[in-house]
């Protein structure tokens, strides 16, 4: 009697680590179909046009230098260090540096070590640099109206990991854009209250 | 087997051996440019009917934002632009371009993009028309 029990509950182990398996697979399966051609990327796309809305906000100011230097005053407020200035062509370039951990990633972490009984340890993130790129322009000749876009992006350090026996090093990193429209949204909302200005939106 | 065939052998493995230490010389062709970079650069390059520098300078970095670029590098006095993306939907493939602005003779603008995909010089001139493409709408939405 006591013998079957124990056989049942390797059967439960045994088909749960086959789900685990198939799991692991099926996510590296996915990570192979999408696979962008570089001429592809030098074409826009329908999203291009609803990305340029969310980045992009105009104020009507003759003075771009003013509206550089108050955009530069924001991200500065926000915790950014400007790393690249052109005032010539209205660009600025700035990045801050962050934690990166999540508790989500924890806890998914040690589910997988608990199902892989005690195989896998998946990586998790460590660190972040947090840029953004802004242009000012004028965008009709006698340069009465000005546009800022801005556009945020990351860069994400993972820490260390193993799989069976491959220890897989700390370092590995993950680039995105942030497409979070709220950030955004905050953002022009502090720079037009730094130049005392009404946002338009495209 | 006769000795002798023995030994050629042995001499043969020797040979193909010390072949295989010999290092590479360095070419003097390293500098020098390929038939296909010729090629490419006239798919690199495009000649625009615009007067100011300035504005086909802004042009370029608008069509590159517009193309979700990050604008890395820009240098006013030398109409030097430098841009970078991932592959989205991927994060490990990366997209650099640069592109300069040069009046010419004449007065118009020559522009030229050199592309790079995982630091690979990319020589597909499909490329480069769509650039060439959205830089025109660009340009065209900046004269207005």
């Amino acid at each position: 009697m006591r013998r079957n029990s124990n056989r049942g509950a390797s059967a439960v182990l045994r088909r749960w680590c086959l789900v685990a398996l198939s799991l692991v697979f099926a996510g590296q399966l996915a990570g192979c179909v999408t696979h962008s051609q570089p001429e592809e990327l030098f074409q826009l796309t329908p999203e291009s046009a609803a990305n340029r809305a969310m980045q992009t906000r105009m104020f009507e100011t003759k003075d771009e230098t003013e509206l550089l230097s108050a955009s530069a005053a924001v991200l500065q407020d926000l915790g950014f260090q400007v790393e690249e200035s052109v005032r010539e062509v209205g660009f600025l370039r700035a990045a801050k540096e962050r934690s990166a951990r999540e508790y989500g990633q924890y806890i998914s972490r040690f589910f997988v070590l608990v199902l892989s009984m005690g195989k896998v340890l998946t990586p998790v993130d460590l660190h972040q640099k947090i840029s953004a790129s802004l242009v000012a322009r004028a965008v009709n000749p006698a340069a009465t109206r000005q546009e800022v876009r801005i556009i945020f992006y990351r860069v994400v350090w993972k820490g260390d990991g193993q799989v069976d026996r491959t220890y897989i090093p700390p370092g590995q990193q993950k680039m995105e854009m942030l497409r979070d429209p709220v950030l955004y949204q905050e953002f022009f909302a502090k720079l037009s209250k730094a130049v005392f200005l009404e946002e338009f939106t495209l | 087997m006769t000795r002798r065939a023995v030994w050629g052998m042995v001499v043969g493995a020797t040979l193909a051996m010390l072949c295989g230490c010999v290092p590479p010389q360095p070419g003097p062709e390293l500098l020098a440019p390929t038939e296909a970079q010729m090629k490419i650069r006239s798919a690199q390059t495009r000649t625009f009917d615009v007067k100011d520098r300035q504005v086909a300078l802004r042009s370029v970095i608008a069509a590159l934002q517009d193309l979700g670029f990050i604008i890395e590098r820009a240098n006013e006095a030398l109409g030097l632009v430098s841009a970078a993306r991932f592959a989205e939907p991927n994060y490990y493939d990366m997209l650099g371009v640069t592109v300069t602005v040069r009046p010419q003779a004449d007065g118009r603008m020559m522009i030229r993009a050199n592309a790079i995909y995982n630091n690979k010089p990319i020589e597909d001139p499909k490329v480069y028309q769509n650039f060439f493409a959205t830089l025109e709408r660009s340009l065209f939405v900046t004269k207005d």
